[in-house]
């Protein structure tokens, strides 16, 4: 009654001719996707791709547009520009069903019990009732909410709640599961858990999108990355690359006596003592294993590593770096 | 199609197991009732005792005939309606008498006393009392006054008293509603009024009542973002339809509660059968109405993000909504005014205003259809307006979109 299908022959049209070029294998192409409100650019310019049995991380500080880009994808908000294809096809409704989210902001409905929640999102998703409802104990007994199943949403705790928002989102067995701030509100244990989860459903083939402000946690489980600020994308692909990209050449120095003088190295531009260590920052053309060779000689070395830099700092670097810039 | 009906039933089953629904189906008519019934429960009791009437006459000629005319005045179980006492004393001041006759009424060991004098020029006929509002009484008082008058002068000229009463035998008017298909029956305006004013009223408050509710849920799914589950499962078209279709089959529910309720009652003879002879119709206006009412309230609901705003906005529609009953009196009494018909025409009155009309006169068919179909028109014309803001609405948080925001979502496909 109320549907306008114009549009979607338009985007079906455009699908065939753009199903030349699309990479097969690939389950999940965002391509060039933009979305303006009122002359603001939300997301610039982002294309990524994810495929199946890979969790990718879309990483960036608040309000770089992460909500924006998975509304897009999950089909509540349309594009300014730009496709999303699935499998090929582009995104419309039809893929509700195959799709799993998890919002940042939690909430269920506080007067309704537990089993008739998770039955009422997995019906949404056209799961049949009685097969909502197995899979639903099957999920309870999982996450050992099992006693609970009868009781009100607002009679549980937090914690709780956290994890029967986690099984609507993923009861439906969806192929495409995007999770924001999934280990939020959860305790070590739980979102150990919840991690493991996420990791079984890698091996099950699903696409995994990640949207999180844990560095940490992208970094164990992410293959690949983006980072965005502000709708651009700032760097992007797999964890090994941009680390190499975007890592600082340092490295951990152990001694005996003085090394205070390597300070005043040419390769050098910085160095913290602790110790009898000493952790030290070297240009970036610097080759780190000329360096030990030009110090070994003069001072006693008893161990020398490079440090792998951390997501987490590299994120602070790269958006300060572009902060700086504007 | 599946997702509208899981999305209904899931409005319908959540919401008719909370307190607050078990309690408004009670507590509504109660109250309903309770405004409607109360004053002629009221009424009905005053005049089930005799009164003592007073009689202050100082012509010395009234007090006789016009005791025994009140008199004839009897109540349901054959008691004299009134007691006429004689407050004259030709031993005292006539000022004295009038003002022990007031401390008697004061006191309330009379209802009112009826004083009569005469000076040169002109009759003085007057009811003192506590309460001069029953026109029934005041009605008789006067007639019975009058008619011995008449009595009195006639028989003044020298005409007989066969004559007279030849002369002074007046018949009552008795208003008859007549209707096209051959029926009719007495109008009795407490009837008609009460019975418009109870639909009127119970329209109203379940309007108000399940669009209050249906804010509320909206709010709530908007600021804990299940509304972003709910979209990305299914269409916000989808999603919209199913809470209408949900909430309707509520409002429908709720009508059959009550009128299984009020047929229980109707034995009793509380309520009078008058009011479901049109049943039919008014049930179509009933549903259309709520349905009308109901897809506002969600195109409402969706731009509010705070319990205030919705509060603001739903106090706005309850004005649209009162507005019918402020017409219910007049309307009553003058059931042919153009205002009337001009409403019936317009979809936000048509309703109200035609269930009340269904109830006063006989409506033509082809006013019915009519009618209705701008009412099923303006049910489209709505639904569609309201899908586009839902859609926008849902999504977007914190401040309240400006107007000409509004009319920008309209315009976007």
């Amino acid at each position: 009654m109320f549907k306008s299908f114009a549009n979607l022959h338009l985007i079906k049209k455009k699908a065939i001719f753009d199903f030349g070029n699309h990479i097969i294998g690939c389950m999940l192409s965002v391509k060039n996707l933009t979305k303006e409100f009122k002359n603001l650019i939300v997301v610039d310019n982002l294309s990524f791709e994810v495929s199946e049995g890979k969790i990718f991380g879309l990483l960036g500080p608040n309000g770089a547009g992460k909500t924006t880009t998975i509304r897009t994808i999950l089909n509540i908000i349309r594009p300014s520009s730009g496709n999303i294809f699935f499998d090929g096809k582009p995104i419309t409704t039809e893929f509700f069903n195959i799709i799993g989210y998890l919002p940042e902001e939690r909430g269920l409905y506080k007067k309704s019990r537990v089993i008739d929640v998770i039955k009422y999102f997995a019906v949404l998703k056209n799961i049949q009732a009685k097969k909502a409802i197995s899979l639903a104990d099957e999920w309870l007994n999982k996450l050992d909410l099992w006693d609970l199943k009868e009781k009100k949403i607002e009679e549980l705790s937090k914690g709780n709640q956290q994890k029967v928002q986690f099984i609507t989102s993923v009861l439906h067995e969806p192929k495409l599961l995007i999770l924001d701030e999934p280990f939020a509100g959860f305790d070590p244990i739980n979102q150990e858990k919840i991690k493991e989860l996420i990791l079984s459903f890698v091996d099950q083939g699903k696409i995994i999108i990640l949207s999180t402000h844990q560095m940490d946690t992208a970094e164990k489980l992410c293959s690949d990355i983006m980072l965005i600020d502000r709708g651009k994308e700032v760097c992007s692909g797999s964890l090994k690359e941009i680390k190499k990209q975007f890592g600082l050449n340092v490295v951990s120095v152990g001694f005996s006596g003085n090394i205070s003088e390597i300070k005043n190295h040419p390769n050098v531009i910085d160095m913290n003592l602790y110790g009898n260590r000493a952790e030290i920052k070297l240009k970036e053309e610097v080759q780190q294993s000329e360096f030990l060779r030009s110090i070994s000689q003069q001072y006693s070395i008893n161990s020398f590593n490079p440090i792998d830099p951390s997501l987490h700092k590299i994120f602070i670097d790269v958006i300060q770096r572009n902060a700086d810039i504007r | 199609m599946r997702k509208i009906f899981e999305v209904a039933k899931w409005e319908f089953v959540e919401k008719v197991k909370t307190r607050a629904f078990i309690i408004s189906i009670i507590i509504t008519p109660a109250i309903i009732i309770g405004f409607s019934m109360g004053p002629t429960l009221l009424s009905d009791n005053e005049s089930n005792t005799t009164q003592a009437i007073g009689i202050l006459d100082s012509t010395g000629v009234y007090f006789k005939p016009l005791s025994s005319e009140l008199e004839e005045y009897k109540l349901d179980d054959g008691q004299p309606n009134y007691v006429a006492v004689n407050l004259y004393n030709k031993h005292k001041l006539f000022n004295e008498l009038k003002l022990a006759g007031d401390s008697l009424v004061l006191t309330d060991e009379l209802e009112g006393y009826l004083f009569i004098s005469e000076d040169q020029h002109s009759l003085k006929y007057q009811f003192r009392g506590r309460s001069i509002g029953n026109f029934k009484d005041l009605k008789r008082f006067e007639r019975s006054f009058n008619k011995i008058r008449t009595e009195i002068k006639l028989s003044g000229k020298g005409l007989s008293s066969e004559l007279i009463k030849y002369i002074n035998d007046k018949v009552e008017l008795h208003p008859i509603k007549l209707e096209e298909s051959g029926k009719e029956s007495s109008a009795n305006f407490l009837v008609v009024f009460f019975t418009s004013f109870i639909l009127i009223m119970l329209l109203m408050m379940m309007i108000l009542y399940s669009g209050g509710m249906l804010i509320r849920s909206l709010i709530e799914e908007k600021s804990n973002r299940l509304i972003e589950i709910l979209v990305s499962s299914c269409s916000s078209d989808e999603l919209l339809t199913g809470k209408i279709l949900g909430l309707s089959a509520l409002g429908l529910f709720q009508i059959i509660i009550w009128v299984v309720l009020a047929i229980a009652l109707t034995g009793s003879s509380l309520i009078p059968a008058d009011a479901f002879k049109n049943v039919a119709p008014m049930l179509i206006y009933f549903v259309l109405g709520f349905i009308f009412y109901t897809s506002i309230f969600v195109g409402a609901g969706s731009i509010a993000s705070t319990e205030q705003e919705a509060q603001q906005l739903t106090s706005y529609i309850s004005l649209i909504l009162l507005f019918p009953i402020i017409l219910v009196f007049s309307a009553v009494q003058n059931s042919d005014s153009f205002m009337l018909q001009l409403l019936s025409y317009i979809p936000f009155t048509t309703p109200s205003i035609m269930i009340l009309r269904l109830n006063l006169q006989e409506v033509s068919p082809q006013e019915i259809l009519i009618t209705t179909l701008i009412l099923i028109i303006s049910i489209y014309i709505t639904i569609t307006v309201a899908a586009k803001i839902f859609k926008i609405g849902i999504l977007s948080y914190g401040k309240r979109p400006s107007v000409r925001e509004i009319f920008q979502w309209l315009k976007e496909k």
